[in-house]
């Protein structure tokens, strides 16, 4: 049987903006400190520039810090209550360096509900994409909520 | 220095051991700019949410996750990351990360790497688990 979702859909093609962000060589020692990296890139401004970086690196999955920064609606989803994160993807495209200027803009990309043993959930996608300050996008990050029933 | 042409499918990757102290949690909050105290740093807060204590924040464990393949391929070798969350990730135990190959191929001048990829705990938990793709320098 396929269950008709009640949702907002009009929110579909609707971009939800937010920065920029100026990103700090401290926001990039701390993220990469608490993760545990070693990679000298993204710990020392020296080793990054030694090897042709204008500053410390960015780790992959920085981007994810900021995509809560994008005040994002409510779509109005008539099922289940408490929504969690079900699940994170990140494509990391351009390097993203200390000093950089980022902006994100966020879109509704998918609603859709799945039955397992545990019943039906419906999950609500999020795609963020990060652009520098010349326009190159650097990362795309979606971010999966899931409902119960 | 790992060489594409040193790659084969089934290959293992790490593991990692490694875990999620409360400090640290609390440090990668601070760079996240998530207001505490919350479910990732407070028991109370957590319980509330019907959790077993306090967890670590999913967009940490991925950055853990990530840390596998930047020790494995160096920095800036992640291209895609996907990951399901499916359990919280308690304080305090150990983690263990590890990849499997399973393709591998060269597309836009690119030599990539695909691996599932899984966080795991000491008893059996399947903590977070999806794919990644990776890409790797060639030996010419």
């Amino acid at each position: 049987m396929v269950m008709e979702l009640q949702y907002d859909r009009s929110l579909y093609g609707v971009e939800h903006k937010a920065g920029p962000f100026e990103i700090s060589r401290d926001q990039i020692k701390g993220f990469s400190k608490g993760l545990g990296e070693t990679g000298q890139i993204h710990l020392d401004e020296s080793a990054a520039q030694a090897e042709g970086y204008r500053d410390v690196v960015a780790p992959p999955t920085f981007c994810t810090v900021l995509v809560n920064k994008v005040k994002l609606p409510d779509i109005n989803l008539q099922f289940g209550r408490t929504s969690m994160h079900a699940g994170q993807r990140v494509q990391y495209r351009e390097p993203i360096v200390a000093g950089d200027s980022l902006t994100a803009s966020s879109h509704l990309k998918d609603v859709y509900a799945k039955t397992g043993r545990s019943g039906t959930m419906v999950f609500v996608v999020w795609e963020t994409t990060f652009r520098n300050q010349d326009g190159q996008i650097v990362a795309d990050v979606q971010e999966s909520f899931a409902r119960r029933e | 220095m790992v060489y594409f042409e040193d790659v084969d499918l089934g290959d293992e990757i790490g593991p990692l051991e490694t875990e999620a102290t409360d400090d640290g949690v609390v440090s990668f909050c601070t760079v996240w700019q998530s207001q505490m105290p919350n479910r990732f740093t407070d028991r109370e807060i957590a319980e509330q949410s019907r959790l077993p204590g306090p967890i670590v924040p999913g967009i940490m464990s991925m950055g853990i996750m990530a840390r596998l393949l930047t020790d494995w391929a160096g920095p800036g070798a992640v291209r895609d990351l996907d990951l399901v969350f499916r359990q919280p990730v308690p304080h305090h135990r150990t983690l263990t990360v590890s990849a499997t190959v399973t393709d591998t191929r060269q597309e836009d001048g690119e030599n990539l790497v695909e691996c599932d990829i899984l966080m795991t705990g000491t008893e059996g938990e399947r903590y977070v688990g999806g794919k990644a793709i990776v890409t790797l320098p060639s030996k010419d």
